[in-house]
């Protein structure tokens, strides 16, 4: 079989996020980059169900040309190519990105045949958009389940397990589909250095595709206030309660 | 012209993540008519009563065998055929899993942009413009959204409901439209949790017991907070090295790390490996003894007390609020 | 018998003995010979002092004076008993021959009797303390085997005594009887009856006899180590000894390169030479915090495991076949993960083999070439790589214990300052770990020094990840750090982390990084010494906790003891100094799940049993350990880093902060 796994290069904020001064972006400086936590365990299905089925898995990325780190990483545990679609580091809004990715699936289907699976993050920890996944399985007329932490091919078909409040609900799709993936499908592998090496080696093809004017247009980036601040001493001891419900109840959880 | 808001309900009951994309989409809808618009299968009962108050003209039901089980895409079919028979200038749901997936559905099949968990939005210009969050709420967009209709969803808890004195809207029934394939995207089976319990990493609320739980048994009071609140029961490395809890409770960098909308963390005094764990956390209450450990530089609220007295009269005062 | 034919029978014995001795010889030989490179050439002068000191005056046996006094006789016994043997092979094929001039010696005679009593006296000490006290380290060992080659050297002495004995009786004694007194003395009830002239052919070819028999059985036994121990400890280890070897990834074909030992044929000649020095003596098992907690790991059944490994497969690698796995062939993978890096075994070892180098060699091959590894430290190795410390914490944050203080932080551009404070993670980001930021960087700027930090652009060392085994990792890392002081211009450092402080100062100098790094402890007690910080004296008990990798890798002892003994009372706990007991975090045991009991509370209730109010460390690990350990187990202790103890004394209140305890 075939598959098809989209990542997204992004940094590890380890919590806490600082702004360039035009407040365009994350303060990167002093930051390292990962693959995007869902799309990591994407790469790790994708890698799995290979070795179990045989064929070729692609990993695919749109960002600057330091998102190669990220493509090789998915190549040192196991994927077989990488295409990279390269930015001048401006961020291309989600009906952009789905765009550019459609062209490069439908390129290099018409040259490989058909991807059995198009394996996506449920959400990109950065801009949490929802929705490249769902854009291309229309766009190509495929069915997709999202928010997946089960995923089972079998005989043609490909058995989606979403978990939602109080168990999981199934979908059962046919091949060819589009999977959109959560954290915890599985615990991805750490690369061995022989896998990193041959990373190295493997094949991987740059384009630079035209951003077009995007339709979701970021402004201004915010730091929300109250990020950082000291602890809010909501009382002491037992009589503290009443004040703790009125919180919880503000936030939703009561 | 109007804007539409997509309502998720169980049998009538509206869930707040709704009722607060309403209180969004009444804001953006300004002097024009707020529609509603949900799902009805059979006789069962509609949200309308449920809406009062909220400012909706009409609840639309788009009815059908159909939506039996969940069926995203035949969900957005319908919302399609009747945000462009309304004219819609803004499509809004809930920025919950199952309405972000919605309305990305939308997004797909009109090819439009989506700005999925705004916490604000404003037409302006022929266009909207939206506040959204990013990194799961640390960080905030400003952004414009380039669309004749205007798809959004709300991030939940962000905005505070309000409510008018408008009553329950009038109902609509309408039958949808659907694609073969829409209507082949749905739901097959219902699995139950896998352990009874909800999973650490997923649960949206965590309650943990550290150190000052004292005891295997200390944990009681934990996991009666944790079922009132149907929240995952957590703990510290100290306890899973006392053997009080097994190691797949931990939450921690060498355990689970977690990412809810609340952790509450008791007796924990905030070693660097716990709090490695439980930095995805969106909130973090500490209730602690120690107005100095570490916890409190990082946690959000924190009670300051003996968690044996602390959380059962947290349990209680949870218990009073509902019944209330 | 003739003079020929005993020669005869002599020679013909000697060459069987020979024969079976040169062919097991040889095996072990060419075994060691596959060995991968190693380099152990050069520093010969230290070497030969090691040797001098090691073998000759049995300097490590000595560190337990009982068992190692029973040893050094037994040793210098035989060395001194060597020409003995040749008089004894002269003298068997003719009862006139002897060695010129040394046979002739009354006092060489007297020196054999001597040892002669000193080694029967050695060897039935050993026998009590095998048999009678039974110590706990002989768990595992080859214990018969023991009491046959303890029983064949009390045989050879015996009989050299009888044989000498029965030649005064004769009277043939080429030496002056009077200086024989214990021969003299056996001599006498021999001196009647018949046979005499027989008796002594038969002591002579008895003792000839036993010590070609213990010389075919020895290659074939644990006491092979008469022959490789003085070169096992000549090879030895002569650079620090807390550096690790680092592997060349830059090869050209990925068949050359070696990621630690997945089979014996990845050992190095030098851990094959250690497999084969090792008697059994279990002092490694007696000193090593994981079995002494209960753990699956004693480094000598670990040596012995990759011993027997070696013997099982060698021949068949020798022909050309190929080897399994040594993990969990030779040990299992709990064993592996158990070391804590600590060096004690290192440490305690009479005959120079390097435990800890084998395990990071197999860790090494399982993270590296398997990724296989404890689940739970999958995270650490993933956040040094990519966030940069072990916690994946921002590192934006890195200098957030420094607001507030006059600490200046280094810019790109910046002119280098005199004194480059390395903070470390531990202490930039654990709550109770940055209280020794705080005060070290306090007293060093109160100091009147030109100290200045790097912030966020200070990156974990790699210490965690190269103890796990991720040497890739960790070399990114370095050449990294490397990069970034080098283009700040840093030639000084000073460390408050004692593993930041042997990774810069032992092991960057293999990837081109060359700087002065001391310990906060070293500076602050020479800042007190020169009278640039001045401390009142205190009278509170205080027990300080060496940390292995200040004091055992390297020799950072008395520093810390100074800035103790200024503010405080020393109380030394029963483990200190070099032979201290390690708080469980090392090896990357700070973010692995301990088995069996733990190790930071059994050194918290060695420290309480001193009855010392404080524990002071100098280390963060120890810090957070330690502290974890008090509270576990409610020992009325408060852990605090000497420097923040200092600076509590210099001005009481003012370290601030959480300070642990």
């Amino acid at each position: 079989m075939r598959i098809l796994v989209a990542v997204k290069r992004v940094p590890m904020t380890g919590g806490r996020i600082v702004l360039t001064e035009d407040e365009q972006a994350i303060e990167t400086r002093h930051l390292g980059f990962t693959i995007s936590p869902h799309e990591e365990c994407g790469v790790e299905e994708a890698v799995r169900l290979i070795e179990a089925n045989g064929g070729e898995s692609v990993v695919l990325t749109l960002g600057p040309g330091e998102a190669e780190e990220q493509l090789r990483d998915a190549m040192a545990i196991g994927i077989d190519r990488a295409v990279h679609l390269v930015t001048d580091g401006e961020e291309w809004d989600p009906q952009a990105t789905a765009g550019a990715i459609l062209e490069v699936i439908r390129e290099d289907e018409a040259a490989n045949g058909r991807f059995d699976l198009l394996l996506f993050g449920n959400e990109s920890a950065d801009t949490g958009g929802y929705q490249v996944g769902i854009r291309i399985a229309h766009a190509l007329g495929r069915p997709i389940a999202t928010g997946l932490k089960a995923v089972t091919v079998d005989d043609g078909t490909v058995r989606c397990e979403q978990e939602v409040a109080g168990g999981r609900d199934v979908y059962v799709l046919p091949l060819p589909a589009v999977v959109t993936v959560k954290e915890g499908l599985n615990l991805p592998r750490y690369p061995s250095v022989p896998g990193r090496l041959r990373a190295q080696r493997k094949p991987l093809e740059s384009r630079s595709p035209v951003r077009p004017e995007p339709r979701l247009e970021r402004l201004r980036l915010v730091v929300p206030e109250g990020e950082g601040k000291q602890a809010e001493i909501l009382g002491e001891g037992a009589a503290a309660a009443p004040r703790v419900v009125e919180v919880l109840q503000q936030i939703g959880v009561v | 012209m109007s804007v539409l808001v997509y309502v998720e309900h169980a049998a009538g009951v509206v869930d707040e993540p709704s009722l607060q994309a309403l209180t969004l989409a009444r804001g953006l809808a300004g002097g024009d008519a707020l529609q509603a618009v949900c799902v009805r299968v059979g006789a069962t009962q509609s949200p309308a009563d449920a809406l009062a108050g909220h400012g909706v003209e009409t609840l639309h039901a788009a009815a059908g065998e159909a939506f039996a089980a969940h069926a995203p895409c035949a969900i957005a079919e319908a919302i399609v055929e009747l945000s462009r028979r309304l004219s819609a200038s803004a499509v809004v749901g809930p920025g919950t899993e199952r309405g972000n997936e919605v309305l990305a559905h939308v997004a797909g099949l009109l090819d439009l942009p989506l700005a999925a968990n705004c916490v604000a939005a404003a037409s302006s210009d022929g266009g909207t413009n939206v506040t959204r969050v990013r990194w799961g709420g640390s960080l905030l967009e400003v952004a414009r959204v380039h669309a004749p209709t205007a798809l959004l969803t709300v991030q939940p808890h962000a905005v505070p409901i309000e409510t008018t004195s408008s009553g329950a809207p009038a109902v609509e029934t309408f039958t949808p439209t659907l694609s073969d394939a829409a209507l082949a995207l749905r739901v097959a089976e219902r699995l139950g949790a896998a352990t009874g319990g909800i999973s650490l990493a997923d649960a949206k609320v965590v309650v943990s017991g550290g150190r000052g739980a004292g005891s295997a048994e200390g944990f009681a009071i934990v996991e009666e907070l944790a079922g009132l609140l149907g929240a995952a029961v957590g703990c510290s490395r100290a306890v899973t090295m006392a053997g009080w809890r097994p190691h797949t409770d931990q939450v921690g960098q060498t355990g689970t790390k977690i990412a809810p909308d609340l952790y509450i963390a008791c007796g924990i005094s905030g070693a660097t490996q716990h709090m490695a764990g439980c930095k995805g956390a969106k909130r973090i209450l500490a209730v602690n003894s120690d107005r100095e450990a570490p916890i409190l530089a990082s946690a959000d609220y924190a009670v300051i007390g003996d968690m044996h007295e602390i959380v059962p009269a947290l349990s209680v005062a949870i218990r009073a609020a509902r019944s209330s | 018998m003739s003079a020929a034919a005993s020669a005869l029978a002599l020679v013909l014995v000697a060459a069987v003995a020979g024969t079976l001795f040169v062919r097991r010889a040889s095996f072990l030989y060419r075994l060691v010979r596959l060995g991968q490179p190693a380099d152990r050439s050069g520093d010969v002068g230290r070497r030969a002092r090691t040797e001098a000191t090691v073998v000759l005056a049995q300097r490590k046996l000595l560190q337990r004076f009982v068992p190692g006094l029973v040893h050094a006789l037994i040793f210098w016994g035989f060395v001194v008993l060597f020409p003995t043997i040749v008089m004894a092979l002269l003298g068997a094929v003719d009862r006139d021959w002897t060695l010129p001039w040394l046979g002739h010696q009354g006092w060489f005679f007297l020196l054999v009797d001597v040892f002669c009593v000193l080694v029967l006296v050695g060897v039935a000490s050993a026998l009590a303390i095998r048999k009678v006290q039974r110590p706990a380290r002989f768990e595992g060992s080859h214990l018969g085997e023991a009491d046959l080659i303890l029983g064949l050297i009390a045989l050879i002495v015996a009989t050299l005594l009888c044989w000498h004995a029965s030649r005064i009786a004769l009277g043939i004694n080429e030496w002056p009887e009077d200086w024989s007194p214990v021969s003299k003395a056996i001599s006498t009830p021999m001196d009647t009856g018949d046979w005499l002239e027989a008796r002594e052919r038969i002591f002579v070819w008895l003792h000839v006899l036993t010590i070609l028999g213990f010389l075919v059985y020895l290659p074939y036994s644990k006491h092979l180590h008469i022959a490789t121990a003085g070169l096992n400890v000549w090879f030895g280890r002569t650079r620090a000894r807390g550096r690790l070897e680092p592997l060349d990834f830059e090869v050209e074909d990925e068949a050359a390169l070696r990621l630690g030992a997945g089979t014996l044929a990845d050992m190095t000649w030098k851990q094959m030479l250690d497999t084969m020095s090792c008697t059994e003596c279990g002092r490694c098992q007696d000193v090593c915090p994981a079995w002494a907690t209960g753990k699956a790991l004693s480094p000598k059944l670990l040596i012995m495991g990759l011993r027997d490994r070696l013997f099982e497969e060698g021949p068949g690698v020798l022909a050309g076949g190929g080897a399994t796995a040594l993990v969990p062939g030779a040990v299992t993978d709990e064993v592996v993960w158990d070391c804590v890096t600590c060096g004690a075994c290192v440490h305690e070892c009479p005959v120079s083999i390097e435990h800890v180098d084998h395990i990071v060699d197999l860790r090494r091959h399982l993270v590296m070439a398997e990724s296989r590894f404890p689940d739970e430290a999958g995270a650490m190795l993933r956040d040094v790589g990519r966030s940069s410390n072990p916690w994946g914490k921002a590192q934006a944050d890195r200098a957030a214990w420094a607001e507030g203080l006059d600490v200046r932080v280094l810019e790109p551009g910046d002119t280098a300052p005199e004194l480059l404070y390395w903070v470390g993670c531990a202490a930039s980001y654990d709550e109770r770990a940055r209280a020794t930021a705080r005060a070290t960087a306090t007293l060093l700027v109160k100091a009147g020094l030109d100290v200045a930090i790097l912030g966020p652009r200070e990156s974990c060392t790699g210490d965690p990840a190269r103890r796990m085994g991720d040497e890739y990792t960790f070399q990114a890392q370095a050449q990294q750090n490397v990069a970034t002081l080098g283009e700040a211009g840093v030639t000084r450092i000073v460390t408050s982390c004692p593993h930041c402080f042997n990774t810069l100062g032992n092991e960057y100098a293999d990837f081109d990084g060359r700087y002065e790094v001391v310990h906060h402890s070293e500076l602050l007690a020479e800042l007190l010494r020169d009278g640039r910080l001045e401390a009142p004296r205190g009278e509170d008990g205080i027990t300080y906790h060496d940390s292995c990798y200040l004091a055992r890798h390297n020799d950072v002892l008395a520093a810390p003891r100074e800035i103790v003994s200024r503010i405080g009372r020393p109380l030394e706990m029963a483990r200190s100094g070099k032979r201290t007991f390690c708080c469980g975090a090392g090896g990357a045991h700070m973010w692995m799940e301990e088995r069996g009991s733990a190790i930071n509370e059994e050194r918290v209730r060695e420290a309480a049993e001193t009855g010392a109010k404080t524990l002071a460390v100098a280390c963060p690990f120890c810090t957070m350990m330690l502290d974890d350990g008090v509270k576990q187990i409610g020992a009325g202790l408060r852990v605090a880093d000497v420097s923040v103890l200092l600076a509590e004394a210099l001005e009481p209140g003012a370290a601030g902060g959480p300070a642990a305890g």
